[in-house]
């Protein structure tokens, strides 16, 4: 199985002297294509900031990231701006819609944004497969959260992207919709072959992935394939997190 | 992506009202300003007395000047007069001899003095150029005979005591026309007594010519005269009948120009202030489109797409309602007799156009500027539900501030060396605006660090001054956008005022101490009334004072005309150099700060055109509160239209009874108490004008920042109730931010003003101490501060009508 993303020796230091904070450690890793990968750990583990650095929302200070053999170190702002729209689909926790525009318009906002003729097709396709194609003249105000959630996923699938990072998807979602979302994200690995990253806290999450990395302090300190929630939920009590 | 900016727009209608009503009222008011310009240069005033006649030969209306350019080039210069021009009687010989003429009828034009008011003296001869037909009566004949227009209350057969340069005469009402003018009544006299009483020997005011087809001949002829004569046919001849047209017009220009533009930087700084709120309130979605997929220049695009949608959405209905503007701001100006009223406003395309343009593109620049910090923000922004973090004030922001800042320090030093007044009229305000401008771009970072200041004592104060003091200090960045619109309107309001009661202060004063006489005789006294006093045994001196407006190529002079003998008896310039002894003809004194040194001859041309040369013999102080220069009163006599005067007597030990006898018999000749400094043209109340509408504005974008700034807030003020805080508690707490930032912006645009007002004063008047009438600037300061806490008031009051749990559910 060939690689989506790489991650080689990647350091990310916010502050400088002695006031300087190491969010990641010298973090390689390889997340395979088509796989889902759940990357957990305790608050302050530097999870965010690996989801950041991987996607490109973020230099690292040192260490490369490339995406499908793409090397992101040293392109500045523009050019990961159109890396990203072009071939990154976001799923964030929240604030993840612009209020003024319809859910179709939100969906094919990347392309508009890249000047590429949205494929109405597809488009339709997108949001049948997230259980929205009936919604898509309404406004985000007009959805509840779960809703607004899958909208998001619509997003960030309709670029055909080699990656999806969700940051949290279901973190502000209760327990019954955030199954809904998750499931959603699990069809889109097994029937299109997306490959998805996600950062969570929540074991029960990371229980859909094919993999679990877990960090702690910067650094990643174990992986766990096929979990359950409770072999996860155990793995996290060890790091710390739940005592 | 232009769909985009306009559903943006739609949605979130409140956040981009206030930008909306900024731009509004800025295209109203330059467009208002533009139909001023545009009345100026293509305004037309129909010939009203001339109308009957095709072609009218009168003096040029106009100076002519050679103005050098450094480079040994010159240039023609031609500029109005504001009295007439007499041309010599042989012209209307000359013209009679002419081939294709058919008839050729003169004129002469003279102020007369009636208990009923001004009118006009003219000899019967000059009816034909309306022309004026007789409804009752006959035509003058004898010398003691005159014919009233038809809109004179005068009944045919009365006896009436008239008063001309030469004196006061009694007539008899032998005729009435039957037409009226509209801008000007008309007496008519005799031909004889009418040349005599006019003056100018041998000269007349106007020379009316028939047929029309004689123009091309006519012209030929005057120009073969060598008298400067102007030949003026259709709508010219109202330039050569209303002296005034072409000086109002010009005033038109200038005050459009200025006018104008200061409301257009106002609209600027105001567009820059509502569209950095309205950008700064949607960061959380401008981050998520960048993390979505949108590159910082697709952002700025998109922000100045937005702009130009509210530009012209906000513009076209403002360059409308400025149409009608413009039309009200003329017939002000109008009353104040700051235009002559025969002059009617141009509405045409080009005011509206010009003002739509250049208000989308400022607020175009606006949005860019605002557009700038959307470059910084971090997509990874989007991502946190944390409020965002107030970035750290940009370096090239820090950078235009400072250079701003040291503008107006220069400009503040350059003033004091200003002495004249058109060049310290509009550099006083640009001064004023240059100094909030810094204060606005150096806004966020003046914010912390008075906000520090002030929030020491606040904290210690109550619950509720603790949460604003804490309000206060972490968001400096929204406060820099409220305290900039305050600071302007309170610094803008109390330069414009108190530059005008300066000046005015220090007139009086200077007036009133250079006033020595026992006496002063006004307001309009011709000649023989003086000769009178001159009689009175007792009567040491008698000063009569002529005003006038003379100028040297682009600069015009206040000047006195004064006769010499004893006067330093009742009049006291404050001479510094030279002396006033041997003052006569072709001398004359000027003030200080004009440039001029004793010795100095200098060239200029009277109201009327002529062109003197005079030697400077003195320089003195006093010249507000008497005139930039001070000439013979023989030389200003003759160049006047009209030579009623002021008169100082010094006459110690006469009874002021004695004194009013002597002029017993000259109607509207009074003593009176004391002398004012001379009027300046009306200058003052339209100075006011202006100063009413920039403030106006300066207000309402000063309104609508606030407002916008707290209806921006709702969801804190939500929050702020969900943790306790009554209704009440939550205004308290507004009210207390608004008094600290009505405390910094009133000690920040009152600086401003003084500092301004101090180089301004020491420039105009030789004192730093400007003239601050304390009501005037408590009126000013208590205005904004009102308006301030009724604009954070009434927004906030409608955001807590709403239940606080409905506004966090609503999502953004």
């Amino acid at each position: 199985m060939s690689e989506a993303v790489v991650l080689d020796a990647v350091s990310k230091v916010y502050g400088k002297g002695r006031g300087a904070v190491a969010a990641l450690r010298e973090v390689s890793v390889s997340l395979p294509k088509g796989g889902f990968t759940a990357v957990m750990g305790p608050s302050g583990s530097g999870k965010s900031t690996f989801l950041h650095c991987a996607a490109g929302l973020d230099t690292p200070s040192s260490g490369s990231v490339r995406l499908g053999g793409t090397e992101l170190a040293g392109m500045n702002e523009t050019k990961l701006t159109e890396l990203r729209r072009q071939r990154i689909g976001f799923v964030f926790q929240a604030f993840n819609l612009v209020p003024s525009l319809t859910v179709e318009k939100n969906v094919t906002l990347p392309l508009k944004l890249a000047g590429v003729k949205a494929d109405r097709e597809w488009t339709a396709e997108v949001l049948r497969r997230v259980g929205l194609g009936d919604r898509a003249g309404h406004r985000p105000a007009e959805l509840s959260g779960g809703q607004q959630q899958r909208v998001a996923i619509a997003r960030a699938l309709v670029t055909r992207p080699e990656v999806v990072f969700g940051d949290e998807p279901t973190g502000a979602l209760d327990t019954m919709t955030a199954k809904d979302v998750l499931t959603l994200l699990r069809e889109t690995v097994d029937e299109l072959g997306q490959t998805v990253v996600m950062v969570t806290h929540d074991p029960v999450a990371a229980s859909y992935a094919d993999t679990v990395l877990f960090l702690a302090d910067g650094r990643i300190v174990d992986s766990m394939s096929a979990p359950s929630a409770g072999a996860v939920a155990e793995r996290m009590t060890r790091l710390g997190a739940y005592v | 992506m232009f769909s985009f900016a306009l559903n943006t727009l739609r949605h979130r209608r409140a956040a981009f009202a206030g930008a909306v009503v900024a731009l509004f009222f800025a295209a109203a008011l330059v467009t208002a300003c533009g139909v001023l310009m545009d009345t100026g240069l293509r305004g037309k005033v129909a010939p009203e007395r001339y109308a009957g006649t095709p072609v009218v030969v009168a003096g040029d209306p106009q100076s002519h000047f050679l103005k050098h350019k450094g480079n040994g080039k010159t240039k023609k210069k031609a500029k109005p007069n504001t009295a007439r021009a007499w041309i010599p009687a042989s012209v209307a010989d000359k013209l009679r001899a002419t081939p294709g003429v058919r008839s050729v009828v003169t004129e002469v034009e003279f102020p007369v003095l009636t208990a009923a008011g001004r009118t006009s003296g003219h000899g019967w001869e000059s009816a034909a150029l309306t022309p004026f037909t007789l409804k009752a009566g006959h035509a003058p004949a004898r010398n003691d005979e005159i014919v009233v227009d038809a809109g004179s209350s005068t009944a045919l057969g009365s006896r009436v005591t008239v008063m001309t340069p030469s004196g006061p005469g009694v007539y008899r009402v032998v005729g009435v026309t039957k037409e009226k003018l509209d801008h000007q009544s008309a007496t008519f006299f005799a031909s004889g007594e009418a040349r005599r009483l006019a003056g100018h020997s041998g000269r007349l005011s106007a020379v009316g010519v028939w047929p029309a087809s004689a123009a091309p001949a006519v012209r030929d002829a005057v120009r073969g005269t060598g008298t400067g004569a102007v030949v003026e046919t259709g709508a010219g001849r109202g330039r050569v009948e209303f002296l005034g047209a072409d000086s109002g017009r010009i005033k038109l220009i200038s005050m459009g120009a200025a006018l104008g533009g200061t409301s257009l930087i106002v609209a600027l700084l105001a567009v820059v202030g509502t569209f950095g709120l309205a950008v700064q309130q949607r960061e959380r979605e401008l981050a998520l489109l960048r993390a979505v997929a949108a590159t910082p220049r697709q952002l700025r695009r998109m922000i100045g797409r937005e702009a130009l949608l509210l530009g012209i959405v906000a513009a076209v209905p403002g360059a409308v309602a400025g149409l009608f503007a413009g039309s009200w701001l003329h017939g002000e100006f109008v009353d104040l007799k700051a235009i002559p009223d025969n002059l009617p406003p141009v509405i045409g395309p080009f005011a509206p156009i010009v003002a739509v343009a250049v208000t989308v593109l400022a607020a175009w620049i606006a949005a860019r500027v605002s557009a700038r910090r959307v470059s910084r923000l971090r997509p990874v922004e989007a991502l946190g539900e944390a409020a965002l973090s107030p970035a750290r004030v940009p370096w090239l922001r820090l950078l235009a501030g400072v250079v701003t800042l040291a503008g107006a320090i220069v400009m503040t030093i350059v003033l004091r060396s200003i002495h004249t007044e058109p060049a310290a009229g509009p550099l006083t305000p640009a001064t004023a605006l240059l100094w909030a401008t810094s204060v606005a771009l150096l806004g966020p970072l003046l914010a912390r660090v008075l906000v520090g200041a002030l929030a020491l004592p606040l904290r210690a104060m109550t619950r509720t001054s603790d949460l604003a003091a804490a309000n206060l200090g972490t968001s400096s960045r929204r406060l820099a956008a409220v305290i900039a619109p305050l600071t302007l309107m309170i610094a803008l309001a109390a330069t414009l005022l108190f530059s005008e009661t300066t000046i005015k202060g220090a007139a009086a004063e200077q007036a009133k101490a250079g006033n020595v006489a026992d006496y002063v005789m006004g307001p309009a006294v011709p000649a023989p009334a003086a000769e009178a006093v001159r009689r009175v045994p007792g009567v040491k001196t008698v000063t009569e004072v002529l005003h006038t407006r003379v100028r040297a190529t682009s600069t015009p002079y206040n000047a006195q005309g004064v006769t010499p003998a004893g006067l330093a008896s009742t009049m006291d310039l404050d001479v510094r150099s030279g002396s006033l002894n041997g003052f006569g003809d072709g001398t004359m004194a000027v003030r200080e700060g004009l440039g001029m040194k004793v010795g100095d001859r200098r060239s200029f041309a009277m109201a009327d055109g002529t062109p003197v040369t005079m030697k400077v013999i003195a320089v003195y102080r006093r010249g507000l509160g008497f005139g930039d220069l001070t000439l013979p009163y023989s030389l200003v006599s003759q160049h006047v239209d009209a030579p009623f005067g002021t008169v100082l007597i010094a006459a110690p030990g006469v009874p002021r009874a004695t004194v009013a006898k002597a002029v017993a018999g000259f109607p509207g000749v009074g003593v009176q108490d004391g002398v004012g400094a001379p009027a300046k043209d009306n200058s003052t109340a339209v100075n006011y004008l202006s100063l009413a509408l920039i403030v106006g504005f300066a207000g309402i974008s000063m309104v609508n920042t606030l407002a916008m700034a707290v209806a921006g807030r709702s969801r804190e003020l939500a929050l702020l109730r969900l943790a306790g805080a009554t209704r009440r508690q939550v205004l308290r707490v507004l009210r207390w931010e608004t008094a600290v930032v009505a405390v910094i912006a009133t000690a920040l645009g009152s600086g401003i003003a003084l500092a301004t007002l101090t180089g301004f004063s020491a420039g105009m008047t030789g004192s730093a101490s400007p003239h601050i009438p304390p009501l005037g600037y408590l009126g000013i300061v208590g205005a904004a501060v009102l308006l301030a806490l009724a604009a954070t008031a009434l927004p906030a009051r409608a955001s807590l009508r709403t239940a606080p749990a409905e506004v966090l559910a609503a999502r953004e």
